[in-house]
């Protein structure tokens, strides 16, 4: 039976009641609850939860509840992290600092607090020893391909393992995920729907990351609101996918909806940058091809050959040509056709179903090659938010003012917003600097 | 009888064998008990029986156990234990831990119904042809003492912090568990190096045929799938390795890999198999309710 993205999410949702009665009071509690391999596992869960369709009912179950159930750290003990990392206790380092974390996160904690200058600020401080045990957990590979090939088969346990690896050792570094949201904040500074908190360098170390405190709507209350409001939600969502990728050719991997904040009117905000893919140019080429094959020249010996350059499909595969632009169509759907279209939660778990698809014609010879799956997992993301905001637009007309080979004009109210700031920025950024 | 495992029905999902071991546990472990039985929510039992490297200890435990041929024949000829492993072990567990956690009327009544089954277990062993009374204090305290040595052995090498203090304190405090099941207070051995000296001194102990063959099931039990039993042997060799050398030799095991044996793998190994145990229902619910008492 399907199952629909909605339930994939409810496996990965942020807990939203904290269990303060079994906060974690030492490292040695942390590592009990997190090290030894739990930490990882989890979080490789977590990656995988769009994997989902193949994943025995138990693992499923028990990434389920162990996202449920890490407990946060005492006062005390994000107290001595604070301490160690920023030099002082927290009362001293923050004008206000609130000693219960708000929200949790895969390795760390969220506390609310204000600055000696005044801002409002969230401050992630992360459970101490797990990096450490993460690393010294990912040494242990052939542990690692045990549990994966058991909790995921029919997965290429090699490539997601070291996709894991090398994801897990950029998380534990919050100094590479300051970095990369202050990219996406400053790219997308004063942009008219999207907003991204930025970072409060001096409050933040390798363990510490302190960035602007943002409030506004969780996902789950958005489901609750007009059908207008949550299409210009997903647009924004959409628009920020696709803006990331094409201009900034760096994207969010972390897509579940508890990294989105919402504001109304198709204002979003986007947080946790902890799993951050950087493109370049060679490793798009091939996704702009097929997709122009596709879509605009309706080419199939042309699309066919574009996913071979990609490795998506082995060259040579006896399959023929229909085949594989209907099997591999499907993932373009939404942009075939210049019309509104409806993402549906039954579209989006026909997506992700075919996307796993072990025994369809195509199976023997398709693989995602390392360079795509955090993006294939990000479009996977995609479809489900979509899809739970039941959301309708016309996808091709938004995604084309995007595309290389077409920059199309703005083709909605958001979209010339868009193009009213793209110019504006374009200015300031020319503009003589003094 | 137990239905066979149902192995069509998810072949990956290889957990499932676990879930008699997790019920045990959230049976164990009541959810409003009327105190903190015989042990208290502050002693070091409480303490050591919740760390993660128990199931290692229990492998270790078993091994050690399987070599007196009296104790042996009575499991041999009197369980069911063969058409059912993992049932069997279920019920050890349940037992102690009802017996830790459960309140005092609770570990009265588990060991009220462990006394009550061994004095129908009687017999002959084929091997050395001696009587057997499972109601023996001598091998109660057999079964007792190489079960709270495996305990210390294993906690102290792959669980967490028990220092020699806390071992004896532990020793001395299990006491009452041999007590329960009816060995004379003042013949349980109560530090850890009156343990050490009790275990050496117990003869005649060899691996019987049947002792062998107990092993090898708890080694590769049927019903695991393909991964799980990978892992699942892995924890069997680091038990193993954990064996005093002379225990090896009895049974023809060679001595371990270094590397396997070392500390951060395992415990590497025993944190990815307590995850697919957390995983099953009530587990982590359970573990939570032992937490929060010990914190009160």
């Amino acid at each position: 039976m399907a199952r629909s993205p909605q339930l994939l999410f409810a496996s990965v949702e942020r807990r939203t009641e904290l269990r303060h009665d079994l906060a974690l009071r030492s490292a040695e509690e942390v590592a009990e609850e997190l090290g030894y391999m739990k930490g990882v596992l989890m979080k490789l869960g977590q990656m995988a939860s769009y994997v989902d369709e193949d994943m025995p009912a138990t693992f499923r179950a028990a990434m389920g509840r162990l996202q449920h159930n890490a407990p946060p750290m005492s006062p005390e003990l994000a107290s001595s992290v604070i301490a160690a990392e920023l030099g002082g206790a927290p009362e001293r380092v923050f004008a206000k600092w609130d000693a219960w974390p708000f929200a949790a996160a895969s390795i760390g904690q969220v506390h609310r607090a204000i600055t000696k200058d005044g801002k409002a600020v969230a401050v992630k401080v992360q459970y101490p020893g797990i990096a450490r045990s993460i690393t010294s957990d990912l040494r242990n590979v052939g542990l690692l391909r045990r549990v994966v090939s058991a909790a995921f088969p029919g997965m290429d346990t090699q490539s997601f393992i070291e996709e894991l690896g090398e994801r897990l050792r950029e998380e534990v570094d919050y100094v590479l995920e300051a970095d990369n949201q202050e990219l996406f904040a400053q790219y997308y500074e004063g942009h008219p729907v999207i907003h991204v908190p930025h970072v409060v360098r001096d409050l933040s170390t390798a363990r510490v990351l302190t960035t602007e405190l943002v409030s506004g709507e969780r996902f789950e209350k958005v489901l609750e609101w007009d059908q207008h409001e949550r299409n210009m939600a997903a647009e924004t969502i959409n628009r920020f996918v696709s803006r990331s990728l094409y201009r900034l050719h760096a994207f969010n991997g972390d897509p579940h909806p508890g990294n989105y904040l919402f504001h109304g009117h198709g204002r979003v905000s986007f947080l946790d940058f902890g799993l951050t893919k950087h493109f370049n140019d060679q490793d798009l080429v091939p996704l702009v091809e097929a997709l122009r094959c596709l879509v605009i020249e309706k080419d199939g010996d042309c699309f066919r050959s574009a996913l071979e350059r990609a490795g998506f499909l082995k060259p040579g595969a006896p399959v023929p040509t229909e085949t594989v632009v209907d099997r591999f169509g499907l993932f373009y759907s939404t942009v075939l056709q210049d019309a509104p279209m409806t993402i549906t939660p039954a579209f989006a778990s026909a997506i992700v179903r075919r996307f796993f698809d072990a025994k369809g014609p195509l199976a023997p010879y398709s693989d995602v090659p390392r360079t795509y799956v955090i993006l294939q997992r990000i479009n996977l993301g995609l479809y489900a938010v979509l899809g739970s905001l039941n959301a309708t637009a016309n996808w091709r007309r938004i995604g084309q003012e995007l595309w290389p080979f077409v920059l199309g004009p703005a083709s909605t109210p958001i979209g010339e917003a868009e193009a009213r700031w793209e110019l504006e920025r374009a200015g300031r950024n020319l503009a003589p600097v003094g | 009888m137990r239905p066979e495992p149902e192995v069509d029905r998810q072949p990956a999902s290889s957990l499932d064998i676990l879930e008699p071991l997790a019920r045990a546990l959230t049976r164990s472990v009541a959810e409003r008990p009327a105190d903190d039985g015989l042990f208290g929510a502050r002693s070091v039992v409480w303490r050591v029986h919740r760390d993660r490297s128990f199931a290692l200890a229990g492998i270790r435990s078993l091994m050690v156990q399987a070599l007196h041929p009296l104790a042996m024949a009575g499991v041999a000829q009197h369980s069911n234990w063969e058409q059912d492993p993992i049932g069997r072990l279920a019920a050890t567990s349940g037992y102690i831990l009802t017996v830790t956690y459960g309140d005092t009327a609770a570990a009265q009544q588990a060991g009220a119904r462990v006394r009550a089954i061994h004095r129908h277990v009687n017999g002959t062993d084929n091997v050395t042809g001696l009587e057997y009374h499972a109601a023996d204090p001598a091998l109660l305290l057999w079964i007792h003492a190489a079960m709270v040595d495996s305990i210390v052995h294993i906690v102290q090498r792959y669980g967490r912090t028990l220092d020699a203090a806390d071992a004896d304190r532990y020793v001395a405090q299990m006491v009452g568990f041999a007590e329960l099941v009816g060995v004379p207070a003042d013949q349980v051995p109560a530090s850890v190096a009156a343990l050490q000296q009790y275990i050496e001194s117990v003869e005649p102990l060899r691996a019987t045929p049947a002792a062998i063959h107990a092993i090898s099931v708890v080694l590769d039990p049927p019903g695991l799938g393909e991964d799980m039993r990978e892992l699942w042997h892995d924890i069997g060799q680091v038990a193993i390795g954990t064996l005093p050398g002379w225990v090896r030799a009895m049974y023809g095991f060679g001595p371990p890999d270094p590397e396997l044996m070392e500390r951060e793998q395992v415990r590497q190994l025993i944190g990815a198999l307590d995850l697919g145990f957390e995983s099953l229902p009530g587990v982590v619910e359970a573990r939570e309710r032992i937490e929060l008492r010990m914190r009160r």
